[in-house]
């Protein structure tokens, strides 16, 4: 081989050594590290799937970043969870769990999980396994084990680390809550002990609880999985490398930084598809895992993908890593699927989804991909302050959604049927507008509903409605401002409010109090509207004619909620002209008169349709004249559906 | 037996197209019933939206959000007369079990009666008929069991395998069969029907062993019938949603009548099974009399009995075959 061949040789195996051994965790026009990176996490694990088990060695190196010394150390144990008298099991129990049943038919045994701690050492420190002790900080549930601690013999100094060396072993449910297997398929999350958040002055370790999920700190992670080797993965980061070991087994790695959780997933029956996304900092890899009989959801997956990836790096920033694993959840998984981590989200589809329809894989797609902003970026706690998080994302998945597939058809556009995600959102929160302020924290809201209802839909519905007095515009450089400066720390409320008022340029205590800190309910109505010939009192009154006759129009709009909010009231009259009336809202009532040679066709509130947290949108407004249309079709399909069912029951006769 | 199954199929609907008077009756009464028992939702969605502009969203299209906004708003109290919907849904279900009766000795006789002869014949079959309804108790619940166990069984199955179709249509089949049985029970309980009123059956139960006998020894030709007809109905019932979802949201006068045509469709296919039904009884029933008298192929008695009163079959319009329906109602009064 001639001297400059073997150059291009060489060259073309150092290429093709670097693809294999995967990309850096960044996109290419970024360069670490984003984040006050205070933990690392190496984790050696092994999948056993005959037993659903993994065995793993854990090492985690903590960085005292706090300006305190440090003699204890909690850490989250989340498959805990899932024994019959853990916290979450109660409440999932009393209340339901989004994705669970409430087990009134019992345990079953399939359900059950668990982290256990083999070995616990502590670099410099010694053996300190029997140091370990269960906390339940939240309520004192003596047989909770989501939480341990870990005293130290003495204390992590400001600015040293310290090295904890874990052997543990997860024990994974059948596909529960976020986590656990189903048949060959295995999603892994929440799975390793994780240490909890010095924030605000001390330890946020909370015990796993059914009504909320996570909050942890960035860092890095490489994490080795040993599996057998027909199996495909996918997981937090990007690949670094995949070892064949010989004895029907692959060990890959996994590397990502600036992450604040590992998950991963594993199934040999995963068929693989990548597209890129080109965004302001360079190509993103976006990959796939999905199955043969998903195949009608393939492209729609991909292309929901591209659609919001291109949405939120122009709204609001872009998005910094090299990939984004999208897994595809099979049939029967559906508790695993709707679920984000770091770089890597859960979607979920069925394989008989009409087009029409986007609930699924679009907006669950589109909204576990909000969360790398939402949550895995601003990284918020979603123990206390779920509504950062998933009630932001609802709001971005309604602009989203409205800006990809129309804003009243981005939810279902179906057999002459239609409906808007923000309407999907606004419904969810009407059930429970004055159940729980935002500000409360999440995982004591008064049931599953509400915490879902308050968390997602009020937040959403909220937001829509500060459009109408900030601007649309307005509210999406605020959330872009918000994004920027609080990416990659752990904001709190205030801090999102504050950016808030900053952007709009006002001071929005008002709304937020009511909004936010409250609540209190919106519902304005239009009282009446009616016009009356001035010289009725006169028997000799020429007869009405249309434009020479001289009315009276009153009309009385009606605050009948609690929540004060400046509306618009558009006035219709008969002789084409239209008014819009400013009212503040402030009393119970306003009355609106006037003189004109025309008779009022109609009264709305809020005639850009706007409020969306107006808690009835049937009182809004008053036609003088009868709308039949509404009527006559709800009648007729539901005098059809009446018939129809009495005929089939005639089938009988 | 094709021919046989096209010319009954043809024949059952010449006789419910003579005999259209029948179709109105049943579809005025069910429309009315409905129509009584959507009244009060009618009402309350005009006191609601009838001078509000908030219902403007499903004039123009069909908003699912306005529309749950009208369930979930207690002034609309949408669903809250869904019960009247029901109960004329049942009044309508005993409506038909009356008038079956009458139904079929209009068909049997292929003549108009007159109002008395209809619901004398009526009521002199309605507690044979009500008996005969709670007997097809057991075999329906025989097949919703069967149901049951398919999906059951098919979750099993579909629970274990990496293809997200395969429980479907496992589930898919199983249902398709247990509604070609169902459809079976309904063809056998129709022949019990006839026949009671053929041969003024008074015991229901030895009827319906004897109505099984018949049915399965014709299944074969009797099942075509019925299955096609049914496959007239379903595809009606198809098209006419599909046309429904192409129309323009705003066309409500031919929304209207398009899905009154799905029910008048629908109606009319049932009272077709039974045209057909009383058709090959009547016309098997002669033939067995015919053949019953040189007693030259056996085979064919065992289709149905012999009859000791038949009616001539075809359009009796001459005094002879008033006469012979007077002897026919006479028995019937009996």
């Amino acid at each position: 081989m001639q001297p400059r061949k073997l150059v291009i040789a060489f060259v073309a195996l150092l290429l093709s050594a670097a693809s294999l051994q995967g990309q850096g965790p960044f996109a290419p026009k970024v360069t670490g590290p984003l984040s006050q990176r205070v933990v690392a996490y190496q984790i050696d694990a092994k999948y056993l799937p005959e037993k659903h088990v993994v065995e793993a060695t854990e090492t985690l190196t903590y960085h005292n970043l706090t300006g305190k010394a440090l003699d204890h150390f909690p850490f989250h144990l989340y498959l805990n969870a899932f024994q019959p008298n853990s916290t979450w099991v109660r409440e999932a129990h009393r209340d339901g769990n989004f994705r669970t049943s409430t087990f009134d038919n019992g345990w079953d045994a399939k359900r059950s999980g668990s982290n256990d701690v083999i070995s616990l050492e502590v670099v410099g420190m010694g053996d300190l396994t029997k140091q370990i002790k269960f906390a339940s900080p939240d309520d004192g549930n003596p047989d909770d084990k989501t939480v341990m601690e870990v005293a130290l013999p003495r204390p992590v100094e400001p600015g040293q680390d310290v090295t904890f060396k874990i052997k543990f072993r997860a024990t994974f449910p059948e596909v529960l809550a976020r986590t656990g297997y189903k048949r060959t398929f295995l999603l892994a999350g929440q799975w390793f002990p994780k240490v909890g958040v010095f924030w605000n002055g001390a330890w946020n370790c909370h015990q796993f609880h059914a009504m909320t999920e996570f909050f942890s700190d960035f860092g890095t992670y490489d994490v080795k999985i040993t599996l057998p080797k027909d199996y495909v993965i996918g997981a937090t980061g990007v690949q670094t490398n995949d070892t064949d070991n010989g004895n029907g087994t692959k060990t890959v790695a996994f590397h990502a930084e600036d992450v604040h959780d590992f998950a991963w997933t594993a199934d040999p029956n995963f068929k693989v598809l990548e597209s890129q996304f080109n965004g302001s900092v360079g190509a993103v890899k976006v990959r796939l895992l999905t199955y043969e009989s998903h195949q009608s959801s393939w492209q729609r997956y991909l292309d929901v993908m591209q659609g919001t990836m291109k949405r939120f790096d122009e709204w609001y920033g872009p998005y910094p890593y090299a990939q984004i694993t999208v897994v595809d959840p099979p049939h029967g998984a559906l508790e695993a699927g709707g679920m984000e981590y770091p770089t890597f989200i859960t979607g979920d589809t069925v394989w008989w989804a009409p087009k029409g329809q986007k609930a699924f894989p679009e907006v669950v797609t589109e909204h576990e991909f909000g969360h790398q902003y939402w949550y895995a970026m601003v990284a918020t706690n979603e123990f206390e302050n779920a509504w950062l998080d998933e009630g932001i994302n609802s709001y971005t998945e309604v602009k989203v959604m409205d800006s990809l597939y129309g804003k009243n058809t981005s939810l279902l556009n179906w057999i002459g049927a239609q409906m808007g995600n923000a309407a999907e959102q606004r419904m969810s929160y009407l059930g429970v507008a004055e159940t729980d302020p935002l500000s409360r924290n999440s995982y004591q809201d008064m049931s599953m509903g509400a915490y879902g209802g308050v968390t997602y839909g009020k937040t959403a519905t909220m937001l829509l409605t500060l459009e109408a007095v900030v601007g649309q515009e307005t509210l999406q450089k605020a959330l872009h401002a918000y994004f920027m400066k609080y990416r990659f720390t752990h904001p709190t409320q205030e801090d999102f409010l504050r950016t808030v008022n900053e952007v709009a340029g006002q001071d929005l205590g008002w709304y937020w109090q009511q909004a936010v800190y409250g609540t209190q309910v919106l519902d304005y109505k239009v009282r009446r509207a009616e016009s009356t010939r001035v010289d009725w009192a006169n028997k000799d009154a020429p007869e009405e004619k249309k434009g020479e006759t001289l009315y009276q129009t009153d009309i009385l709009l009606q605050r009948l909620g609690d929540f004060v909010f400046p509306v618009v009231a558009e006035i219709k009259f008969d002789n084409g002209e239209t008014i819009r009336e400013k009212w503040d809202g402030q009393d119970r009532w306003q009355r609106y008169v006037y003189l004109k040679k025309a008779k009022v066709l109609s009264v709305e509130i809020d005639p850009d349709h706007q409020i969306t947290m107006d808690r009835n949108y049937l009182n809004n407004s008053i036609a003088t004249e009868p709308q039949r249309g509404a009527v006559q079709k709800i009648s007729t399909y539901w005098l059809f559906c009446t018939q129809f069912f009495a005929q089939m029951l005639s089938w009988l006769a | 037996m094709a021919d046989d199954s096209k010319g009954l199929v043809a024949a059952g609907a010449s006789l419910v197209w003579r005999r259209q008077r029948v179709l109105w009756w049943v579809f005025a009464v069910n429309f009315i019933l409905s129509a009584l028992g959507t009244a009060a939702t009618r009402n309350q969605l005009q006191q609601v939206l009838g001078q509000s502009l908030a219902g403007q969203p499903l004039t123009k299209g069909f908003d699912l959000g306005m529309f749950f906004e009208l369930v979930r708003v207690p002034e609309s109290n949408l669903f809250a007369s869904h019960g009247a919907s029901l109960h004329m849904g049942i009044l309508f279900f005993l409506f038909m079990v009356f008038v079956t009766g009458g139904i079929l000795t209009v068909y049997r006789e292929d003549r108009k009666l007159k109002t008395g002869e209809f619901f004398g014949a009526s009521g002199a079959f309605f507690w044979r008929f009500v008996r005969l309804a709670l007997f097809s108790l057991i075999p329906f619940a025989v097949l919703g069991l069967a149901l049951w166990g398919v999906n059951k069984l098919s979750n099993y199955i579909g629970d274990r395998t990496v293809s997200a179709q395969t429980g479907f249509y496992i589930f898919l089949a199983g249902a398709i069969v247990v509604i070609l049985l169902a459809l079976f029970v309904r063809l056998w309980f129709d022949i019990a029907q006839v026949r009671a009123v053929v041969q003024d059956e008074h015991k229901m139960w030895p009827n319906l062993w004897k109505a099984l006998g018949i049915s399965w020894r014709n299944v074969a030709t009797l099942f075509r019938v019925y299955l096609c007809i049914s496959g007239v109905a379903w595809v009606t019932l198809a098209v006419g949603l599909f046309v429904w979802a192409k129309l323009p949201p705003t066309a409500a006068p031919v929304t209207f009548l398009l899905l009154e045509f799905i029910i008048l469709m629908q109606l009319l296919t049932r009272l077709w099974q039974r045209a057909s039904s009383v058709t090959w009884y009547r016309r098997h029933a002669a033939m067995v009399l015919v053949d019953a008298a040189d007693y030259t192929t056996p085979a064919l008695v065992e289709l149905v009995e012999p009859i000791a009163e038949m009616p001539a079959t075809a359009k009796k319009t001459d005094g002879t075959a008033e006469e012979r329906s007077d002897s026919q109602d006479a028995r019937l009064a009996d």
